[in-house]
């Protein structure tokens, strides 16, 4: 096949580990805008705890994703300059505004929860209305997908070929990271209660996601090799799919079928959400690292995924 | 009024002589020099700071009397497409289209993301590399800024790097009626600077020509070029298949696929809410 050298044909991303620690973050920040919701306004002492939790948590990853966000850029002190317009063509600029809104929303809901508990003083509960849970869920659900959709709106073939599932699956990850963080933030509240449901989400989540990649990977073709082959592929199939994926689901399918001694049930499910974590996080930089690989074989280049 | 180049592989005779000129008058720092033994080629791609490159394509064939090389040149430069992916994707807009129909940095705008990098579907942008901040800045190839130029902080690198780069079609030059450098410095006219309309009836003429004689004659992005690109600003008269000179042979505008990313995305995100609307708030996950 006719080529210039071999000489690759586009520019693979500058983007590093504080771009991959974004990608994973947002998308917890994503799943716990669900799991906020689905604790909300219920009775059950284990919800209202969870919800708590989860406010909080959200609040704190929208203070620190923005500055990792932000380390990536050539000229870190033009940030603001992604705040003077607003396009729709890009997920970049849509992304930006998804994690300012939803830093504001996670804020509110906050604030909010820190009035009920006399924190601050019991007026600035009405900072939030009822409605900032949905649209915190809402704008969540596209803190966890955009990413997604921004590497497949991309030249890079092996992005560009999944425009069908990695924006799919990168909620799912999302949503199984998130319910693994909440799970560990629940057995350090001691809030035993919740966690198996929390343990059912993570595995509805991680069924769905292992499902998508694996018909990414029949349908994918040759553009999806720098992802499944070579030392990303190893990494993504110990990390992502065996350990955080396969182990972590078995370990929950454990968890719910038997009874098993406090202490060694408390192990068990700290284990599960662990590697899940490290399997979210391993799932995003085979991303960043994929994309890479594929932007330096012109061959699948020349001809670009419609 | 959109102006564009067309640039005629049979003319070009391979003297780099629109690289020099482009970067003496941009002002854009070396790349450094590497051997890379791919003929004459030793600049390889364009860069965030290399925005002319003259491609070398060596060819061989055989015939009774032996084996022949042949060579075409080729000055490959952006493409001013008229969707570009690089503007689209530019969350800063940074990147305009300008009064001559080109697609302009500002640098002073451009914040360094780096997704135009990855969204265009002809490898042409790139970032510059940072090199320091503040008092540092002055380090940034300073032998060859004036003065006066650097003060008033005109040049294309902002004198720190950091952002995104590439070819301006010389807008400074073309609003005081200057053609841009590397067509002025083209002692063949393989660089034709001009208004596009005639500059594409010019090439349309001259793929005629050549046909007649017998060459292998083809057009490049004079007309659309498909996957949603439209026709490129500046385009180019080939005498081998595209790919040969590292240009796509089927490009894409990659924002065509956000509408299947989002719908996608959607699709997961509305399937997990109502399963955990079931585990958490149903019948069952209540107890």
């Amino acid at each position: 096949m006719k080529s210039y050298y071999d000489r690759p044909l586009l520019k693979g991303p500058h983007w590093g580990s504080n771009v991959v620690t974004y990608l994973f973050l947002g998308g917890i920040m994503g799943g716990l805008g669900l799991i906020s919701l689905l604790a909300d306004d219920r009775p059950e002492p284990e919800m209202k705890k969870l919800r708590k939790a989860t406010r909080y948590t959200a609040f704190a990853l929208a203070a620190i994703n923005p500055p990792i966000l932000i380390s990536h850029l050539g000229r870190p002190e033009r940030f603001f300059n992604m705040l003077r317009i607003v396009k729709f063509k890009s997920p970049m600029s849509l992304g930006v505004w998804g994690l300012v809104l939803y830093s504001g929303a996670a804020g509110a809901n906050a604030v909010r929860e820190l009035a009920d508990d006399g924190i601050v003083p019991k007026m600035l509960r009405y900072i939030a209305p009822s409605a900032t849970v949905p649209i915190q869920a809402l704008l969540g659900a596209f803190m966890a997908g955009y990413t997604g959709v921004l590497i497949s709106a991309t030249a890079i073939p092996f992005w560009a070929t999944g425009k069908r599932h990695i924006p799919a699956f990168s909620v799912c990850s999302g949503a199984a990271s998130a319910s693994a963080l909440a799970t560990l933030l629940s057995t350090l509240q001691g809030n035993h209660d919740v966690i198996p449901r929390l343990e059912r989400l993570e595995m509805a989540a991680s069924a769905l996601e292992v499902a998508l990649i694996a018909d990414f990977r029949r349908r994918g073709g040759a553009a999806t090799a720098p992802f499944f082959e070579g030392r990303v592929g190893t990494r993504l199939r110990d990390f992502t799919i065996l350990g955080g994926i396969v182990v972590p689901f078995a370990l929950n399918a454990i968890g719910g079928a038997f009874k098993l001694p406090k202490s060694l049930d408390a192990l068990r499910s700290i284990a599960a959400s662990t590697l899940t974590l490290v399997g979210g996080y391993v799932l995003r930089e085979s991303l960043i690292e994929a994309g890479k690989l594929s932007a330096n074989d012109p061959h699948v280049a020349f001809r670009q995924p419609s | 009024m959109a102006t564009g180049f067309f640039t005629d592989s049979t003319l070009c005779i391979g003297c780099k002589a629109c690289e020099v000129a482009c970067k003496q008058w941009n002002e854009l720092p070396s790349d450094g020099f590497e051997f890379t033994g791919n003929s004459y080629d030793n600049t390889s791609q364009l860069s965030g700071t290399t925005w002319r490159h003259v491609d070398f394509v060596e060819r061989e064939s055989v015939d009774a009397e032996g084996i022949a090389t042949s060579w075409s040149m080729l000055s490959d430069v952006c493409k001013h497409c008229t969707h570009a992916g690089c503007l689209e994707a530019c969350p800063t807009g940074a990147i305009i289209r300008n009064e001559f129909g080109s697609v302009f940095v500002q640098p002073d705008i451009c914040n360094g993301c780096g997704y135009c990098v990855v969204s265009c579907p002809f490898g042409v942008i790139d970032l510059i590399e940072a090199v320091g901040r503040g008092d540092d800045a002055a380090k940034y190839s300073v032998a060859t800024l004036h003065d006066d130029r650097l003060n008033e902080r005109k040049t294309a690198v902002q004198a720190t790097g950091g952002v995104a780069g590439k070819c301006t079609l010389c807008y400074d030059r073309q609003r005081v009626g200057m053609v841009p450098a590397c067509a002025k410095a083209c002692p063949t006219e393989s660089i034709q600077f001009g208004e596009i309309d005639d500059l594409r009836e010019r090439a349309k003429r001259r793929v005629e020509t050549l046909q007649a004689r017998g060459v292998d004659a083809r057009l490049y992005g004079a007309d659309d070029v498909g996957g949603g690109i439209g026709a490129l600003n500046a385009f180019f008269l080939l005498t081998d298949s595209p790919e040969a000179y590292n240009l796509p042979a089927e490009p894409v505008l990659p924002s065509t696929r956000q509408a299947m990313g989002y719908a996608a995305a959607a699709f997961a995100a509305l399937t997990l809410a109502t399963i955990g609307w079931a585990i958490f708030r149903g019948e069952g996950g209540a107890a």
